[in-house]
């Protein structure tokens, strides 16, 4: 208790310096805790919507999805997934990509989808106007389209659209041009569900997409699968694999998902990066070591002196070693004190400006204990030399010392 | 009957400067009884600061014994000798030495603290020696705040804090002018005067008449050692 109000002491006699010696810390360790805490809200949001589909959703994806590919999945699988595998409530094809939509001189960039109507069911989406697509859509190859909320106020500025049509606008090799569609179904405004922003969607019967846009000739890249309930997943899971096995006879072809999977690689990818920034981040508490090993090897030699008379009435190498050591651990862990609370500072503002992109903040009981740790885990490894470089000073030497 | 406090036996000090050795000490012997009143003199280079250190166990010689309080202590290793100098010794310099950051009481009390006396009873006792040196309206005062007379009895308080079997000075009166001199000479009799033992290093030939024995250094060796007086058993 004495030595800490030495070293508080010595702390205090000079403020500007101590301060400054600290803002590498402060620095680094602001940065690590907004890192953490914005990757784990991130994580969390991530988890949050995969979770979202319930843990009923079960995904297939073929890795050698072309229109070349001599045994690609197709949506004729996913008509027979429906109806053969024990266990499955729904399942669909899934065609995707980007395309710009306008109609009156207003444009938007849209998710463009082409599903069978089971698509609907899975995603569990509400139709707050009109209707879903249907059976009829796909066969009568009609020209129907559900839009997302985004899509119809960029469009229309208002939501009760049906019947109302709008361009979808290839571009290829030979210029562009306008598909017209017609507004059949306007979803509720819902946010991020798995792959998507349902918001931005235009979702079209399979048939037209295929034929209209996508030219796949029936094959898809993925099908989308619900089993009837959490208890038949493992159950579906398995039909589904020996279903796709007696097709491609070779189960490297194939790829099932369900949604412990999907939530372990996402997890996965979200950690890697995680690391990543941490370990940019580190760089500054690694510099910001070093100067608090600088600015005591300074302090030792200022105080050759002081530690000449502390050693001549009695101080031990030990007592020395300790008072100097505990100063750069005392000064670590208040600039990591400090580098928290400006991290949860610094990660209000970017979650309050990165709000449309889906940012949050976590904090943990984790990320608190690991600054409080990393911060006088630095203070002992920086200081330890300079502390035992004042502790070996001889005691004749110290008190000649001008 | 006084016991011995202090005795060096043959002590040998030899600095290795590379290619040329020092010989600052060769083969010093003798003895410092308890309540006796130690003066060493001797020229610039004589080896008095080097004996003073040897003494204060600041540094170890390079051969023979040095026994205090019938402790041998050339031999020992760091926290052994931090602690006889913290227990046994106690020192005043020619610069005062004092921290300056801390209160004449702080200064005071830090010998007790390295020795683990209780808050409490340190600063009682930092206290008692502060108004015994006559500074006992000076308390909370930093050494920058005092007189260099005041600043050396600060200094003395500091050295007498764990009761040490001798009190070393070096040059104490070296920076101080008459006056204020003439007060440490009178607080140096008056401890010897209660049974302290004091060894006075100095060039200083007024500490002549005080002493009860004078030793003289030359070139290393000790020339002569005169007794004043008897101490105790006489």
């Amino acid at each position: 208790m004495e030595i800490l109000r030495e070293t508080f002491r010595s702390l205090f006699d000079n403020k500007l310096r101590t301060f400054l010696s600290m803002l590498g810390i402060i620095i680094g360790v602001a940065a690590v805790m907004t890192i953490i805490a914005i990757g784990d809200g991130a994580r969390e949001e991530i988890n949050r919507t995969v979770s979202s589909l319930g843990s009923n959703i079960i995904m297939v994806t073929s890795s050698i999805f072309s229109r070349f590919a001599s045994d690609p999945l197709e949506f004729k699988d996913a008509i027979n997934i429906t109806t053969m595998v024990p266990g499955v409530a729904n399942a669909t094809g899934l065609l995707a990509s980007s395309y710009v939509v306008e109609i009156h001189g207003k444009n938007t960039t849209a998710t463009v989808l082409g599903v069978l109507p089971g698509f609907f069911e899975i995603m569990n989406l509400d139709v707050v106007y009109g209707r879903p697509i249907n059976e009829e859509d796909s066969e009568e190859l009609r020209s129907s389209a559900v839009i997302g909320y985004n899509i119809a106020d960029k469009l229309f500025g208002r939501q009760e659209v049906i019947g109302e049509r709008f361009n979808i606008i290839q571009t290829g090799s030979s210029g562009s041009r306008k598909i017209t569609f017609e507004v059949v179904g306007v979803l509720k405004k819902t946010g991020s569900r798995l792959l998507f922003n349902i918001d931005d969607l235009v979702i079209l019967p399979h048939t037209v997409a295929d034929h209209r846009l996508f030219h796949a000739s029936g094959r898809t890249g993925q099908i989308l699968v619900s089993a009837i309930d959490e208890k038949s997943a493992d159950l579906a899971r398995m039909g589904i694999d020996f279903y796709l096995y007696r097709k491609f006879e070779d189960s490297k072809k194939y790829t099932i998902l369900s949604q412990d999977a999907i939530l372990d690689a996402v997890n996965q990818i979200t950690g890697i990066f995680n690391v990543i920034l941490v370990g940019i981040a580190s760089i500054s508490l690694v510099v910001g070591g070093i100067g608090i090993m600088n600015i005591m090897l300074v302090t030792v030699k200022e105080r050759t002196r002081e530690i000449g008379i502390k050693m001549a009435i009695g101080a031990s190498r030990r007592r020395i070693l300790l008072e100097f050591l505990l100063e750069s651990v005392v000064l670590t862990v208040i600039a990591g004190i400090i580098g928290m609370i400006l991290g949860v500072f610094l990660s209000g503002i970017i979650v309050h400006f990165g709000k449309a992109f889906g940012l949050s903040a976590v904090f943990t009981v984790k990320s608190i204990l690991l600054s409080f740790g990393v911060s006088a885990a630095i203070g002992l490894f920086f200081g330890i030399y300079p502390a035992n470089q004042a502790s070996k000073l001889s005691p004749v030497e110290a008190l000649r010392y001008e | 009957m006084p016991g011995t406090v202090l005795e060096l036996r043959e002590v040998w000090k030899i600095y290795d400067m590379g290619e040329v050795k020092v010989e600052a000490l060769k083969g010093v012997t003798f003895n410092i009884e308890e309540g006796e009143f130690i003066i060493i003199i001797g020229p610039s280079g004589s080896g008095k600061s080097t004996l003073l250190q040897i003494l204060g166990c600041l540094d170890l010689p390079t051969k023979g014994e040095v026994i205090i309080e019938g402790i041998e202590v050339s031999k020992m290793k760091g926290p052994q000798l931090a602690k006889i100098r913290n227990q046994k010794i106690g020192f005043v310099f020619q610069g005062f030495n004092l921290l300056p950051k801390y209160t004449a009481l702080e200064n005071v009390e830090l010998p007790m603290l390295y020795a683990g006396v209780p808050a409490k009873k340190r600063r009682e006792r930092a206290k008692e020696l502060l108004e015994m040196v006559g500074l006992g309206d000076r308390l909370n005062h930093k050494p920058t705040q005092l007189s260099g007379g005041q600043q050396q009895r600060v200094a003395i308080a500091r050295a007498l804090a764990n009761d040490p079997a001798i009190i070393l000075a070096d040059e104490p009166t070296g920076n101080l002018d008459t006056k204020s001199g003439e007060e440490i000479f009178r607080i140096f009799e008056e401890l010897n005067e209660n049974g302290v033992t004091l060894g006075v290093v100095t060039h200083d030939l007024r500490w002549l008449e005080k002493g009860s024995k004078i030793i003289k250094l030359l070139d290393g060796r000790i020339e002569d050692i005169e007794v004043v007086r008897h101490v105790g058993n006489t």
